[in-house]
């Protein structure tokens, strides 16, 4: 049973990380908006075409 | 879809003009309506965000060609009141109102990131709202918000920006709250559990002991940070000597945990912590449903920064313009308000004449002349010419803010329904802490040490949980299952009113009818032939943006017109393939005397006269059988003229029709409706409507109404089709059937758990899983709302 010793403490030290984890992506608006983001993945590649020229922002 | 691209401008989708813009895109040529799509497109292509006119599910909005002037955003004033300080820089808040969907909003966020200067920014199609931060140093606020406005939209000051940020952090601090209860309610469980799979008392006193120290540090924030509101709630009660759900939930969960705390403590037989976490967090997520739908839906509608402009142009003394906030406008002061655009304040007009349209304020449906000196109103629409106006009276002075009041006195009014329901809740918590405390006594007589344990079973089974679930859950549900019919709930209980109408009063502008007028009768005289009058009329009408215009809108026709020529209140003129035309009233076209209708002429002669009438909504027939199938009785109120009401009555089949209604005459129908004992229901769309709809026992706006009225209305429709209202009653019926189901679950429940919990027969573990199976239950009957209405949705 000592076993228990270890892993209890390390289930509340998990749960403190996701507790963390979750604080910080609220604080940090990621549960703002849910439909914008979405809408990235949708992106398609830029073509090989001149206008690739000013795609630097991402 | 091609198709359309050629009747449609590419960018907004507006009907094409007879002389459309052409540019390449990606080497084919677009059409667009005006330049000021055309660069909009042009600019969104270039910076290689093309991927917006294949996201976006709407059209966008129309960019103007003119480039608004800005230059009042950088005033210090109006940077002092609405920005706050961020890094490097200034951040502010802006409404927009052209933006329509996800695709929108990406749009202005890659735009904005790629403005120099700007730091940071975030769209929020859901709520019109974009946060943007700059750096002063290195750009104007103008200069971003003209990115913004190229690309079609146009910003306008939210409303204070401490009660903006309060709102996001109200929401993230809400959202923590039950993130932090899910994490570790779940946790507590799993830890609790352990001390329940232990049937024969295997365990030893200190792994025991380990388990419960380490439930108590998991369940610690569950009920203290994550049941705060409970807490505070239930605080406050007291303090008003108030006995709600709150001060049950926060006593039960303090008197579970403090106890359980004392048990690990000292060594008891017995923790209740489980029970204490997952009621923290079954609540808690009960709650932030409810709260999530009323938000969705009120932020879409939240449109009262529009009804009034922000920025206003006030002319100096030398003649010279200059853009002011509106706070910086004075009495006595001129302003100018150009075409189209709202009055700032209210003022008596310095031209001759001019055209407003009032529809907002007095329900009138037509642009009304004014001649100089008369009075013109905050918040009415300059039409057809630009207008002069001495400022007599600003902010609260105005007539708007006064129809503001009278809608804030009338909600006062409301019959506090929300005060029963917390009343009968008191009872039901005195009663069910008035039992604990008896059978706490009881037991102590009987077997002393089981009482607290048996006391707190009762306190926990008998929790009103599944009770105060049943309405929000059913609320929620049904506030989703309306949301995608294009109903939004605006404001809580409006549903369960909704159920109860007997009583529906009708407004006729913008309501029953559509907001501008449909083309009943040609005539065509002098060997003119219909089809052409129809076509010259709309060339001329086409763009001058007058309400007339929309009757032609159907007439496909591209004759250029040249030298087009706006006279105010009498009509236009333009030459068409080298004639010169009238169309307007019959003096002025066709120099006969005023029929009211409109006239195509010459200025001398006459060649067509057109009957125009208010356009019925299509759907309004079928609407009115809708209302009478599901019993309800439909009364007419409008404030237009007895014939017009009166042939809208005859049409429809309503008895009860009322012309020349104020809004102080219709807030007397409704009373009077009231006093006979109904449930009135009104559906308006005009500001003038605010009052009434305010007063009724529940009211629906039109979307494309008035932000006022749509303030005042508990329930809005967000686009203007009438069978809504019918579909809306008939899920506010089932709502409230599931909501009683709901309520019998929870009643039958209580009579069962009760006399167990008070026998003895129920641990407090096994109590918090009976009020978490028993709310389980109450939510998924309340989901069978969203699943129902979505299958009659299905033709």
């Amino acid at each position: 049973m000592t076993i228990l010793l270890m892993l209890i403490p390390l289930s509340v030290v998990l749960l403190a990380v996701s507790i963390g984890a979750f604080v910080w992506a609220v604080r940090k608006g990621q549960f703002d908006d849910l439909d914008t983001p979405a809408l990235d993945i949708l992106r398609d590649d830029p073509p090989a075409t001149p206008t690739e020229a000013d795609d630097d922002a991402r | 879809m091609d198709q359309r691209v050629v009747h449609s401008c590419y960018h907004c989708g507006a009907r094409l003009p007879p002389s459309p813009v052409f540019v390449a895109l990606d080497g084919r040529p677009q059409p667009f309506c005006c330049h000021g799509c055309a660069t909009a497109a042009q600019w969104i292509r270039d910076a290689d965000l093309g991927d917006y006119y294949r996201l976006r599910s709407d059209p966008g909005a129309r960019v103007d060609a003119e480039a608004a002037d800005l230059g009042a955003w950088d005033g210090k004033e109006l940077l002092a009141e609405h920005t706050v300080p961020v890094d490097g820089g200034c951040e502010i808040t802006v409404l927009t109102d052209g933006m329509r969907c996800a695709a929108c909003a990406w749009l202005v966020d890659r735009a904005l990131e790629r403005t120099p200067g700007v730091l940071d920014a975030g769209a929020n199609a859901v709520t019109g709202r974009i946060r943007i931060a700059w750096d002063p140093a290195r750009t104007r606020l103008s200069a971003v918000l003209g990115q913004l406005s190229m690309l079609g939209y146009r910003p306008y000051l939210a409303g204070d920006p401490a009660a903006e940020r309060q709102r996001v952090a109200d929401r993230r601090q809400w959202l923590l709250r039950l993130g932090v209860a899910g994490l570790a309610a779940m946790q507590t469980m799993m830890l609790s559990e352990a001390s329940y799979l232990d049937f024969g008392h295997h365990m030893s006193v200190p792994t025991r002991d380990l388990f419960r120290w380490f439930t108590l540090l998991v369940c610690t924030p569950v009920v203290f940070y994550s049941g705060w509101p409970f807490i505070e709630g239930a605080w406050n009660g007291l303090k008003r000597r108030h006995l709600g759900m709150d001060v049950l939930v926060a006593g039960s969960t303090l008197l579970a945990y403090f106890a359980s705390a004392v048990a690990t403590v000292r060594g008891g037989p017995h923790v209740w912590f489980d029970a204490a976490a997952m009621f923290v967090f079954l609540l808690l997520l009960a709650r932030l449903l409810e709260q999530r739908a009323r938000r969705i839906a009120s932020a879409q509608v939240d449109t009262l920064a529009r009804a009034r402009p922000v920025l206003a142009v006030r002319e100096r003394a030398d003649g010279a313009r200059e853009s002011v906030p509106l706070s910086a406008l004075r009495v006595g002061d001129i302003a100018c308000v150009a075409v189209g655009e709202a009055v700032p304040a209210d003022g008596e007009l310095l031209d001759p004449q001019a055209l407003f349209e009032e529809a907002l304020l007095t329900g009138e449906s037509h642009p009304v002349t004014k001649r100089s000196g008369d009075p013109v109103y905050a918040g009415t629409h300059c039409r057809e010419t630009p207008a002069r106006l001495r400022i007599t009276g600003i902010g609260t002075a105005t007539r708007l803010s006064q129809l503001t009041r009278l809608v804030e006195q009338a909600q006062a009014q409301r019959p506090p329904l929300a005060q029963l329901a917390d009343r009968i809740g008191a009872v039901f918590v005195g009663g069910v802490l008035l039992a604990a405390l008896a059978v706490y006594q009881g037991w102590r007589l009987v077997e002393p040490e089981r009482a607290f344990e048996v006391a707190l079973s009762l306190l926990v089974v008998s929790c009103p949980c599944a009770l105060s679930l049943a309405v929000p859950a059913a609320l929620a549900a049904a506030s989703g299952a309306l949301a995608r019919r294009g109903i939004l709930p605006v404001r809580a209980g409006a549903l369960d009113r909704l159920a109860r109408v007997t009583d529906l009063v009708f407004d006729k502008t913008g309501t029953l009818t559509r907001v501008h007028p449909v083309l009943e009768a040609v005539e065509a005289f002098d060997g003119m032939d219909e089809a052409r009058a129809c076509a010259l009329a709309a060339a001329l009408e086409r763009d001058s943006g007058h309400p007339i215009a929309a009757a032609f809108a159907g007439e496909e026709e591209h004759l250029a017109v040249e030298s087009l020529q706006l006279v105010a209140g009498q009509g236009l003129a333009g030459r068409i393939e080298g004639v010169d035309w009238r169309l307007g009233l019959a003096p002025f076209a066709a120099g006969r005397a005023d029929d009211g209708q409109v006239w195509l002429g010459d200025g001398t002669r006459a060649f067509a006269r057109f009957t125009m009438r208010e356009g019925l909504r299509a759907d309004a027939a079928d609407t009115l059988r809708a209302l009478r199938a599901l019993g309800l009785t439909v009364h007419l109120a409008s404030g237009d003229g007895a014939a017009a009401v009166e042939r809208m009555a005859a049409i429809l089949g309503i008895d009860d029709a009322r012309a020349r209604q104020r809004p102080e005459d219709k807030l007397a129908l409704v009373h009077e409706l009231q006093a006979r004992g109904r449930t009135v229901a009104m559906v308006g769309d005009g500001l003038n409507d605010a009052p009434v709809l305010a007063g009724a026992d529940v009211s629906l706006a039109m979307g494309e109404g008035a932000a006022l009225a749509q303030r005042a209305a508990d329930l809005v429709l967000t686009a203007p089709e009438l069978m809504r209202v019918p579909a809306a009653i008939a899920l506010a019926r089932r709502t409230r059937r599931i909501i009683r189901e709901n309520f019998a679950w929870a009643v039958g429940y209580n009579l069962i758990a009760l006399p167990l919990a008070a026998m003895g027969r129920v641990t407090p573990g096994w109590a918090a899983l009976g009020m978490a199976l028993s709310s389980l239950v109450v939510t998924l009957n309340a989901l069978r709302l969203m699943r129902r209405s979505r299958e009659e949705h299905r033709p």
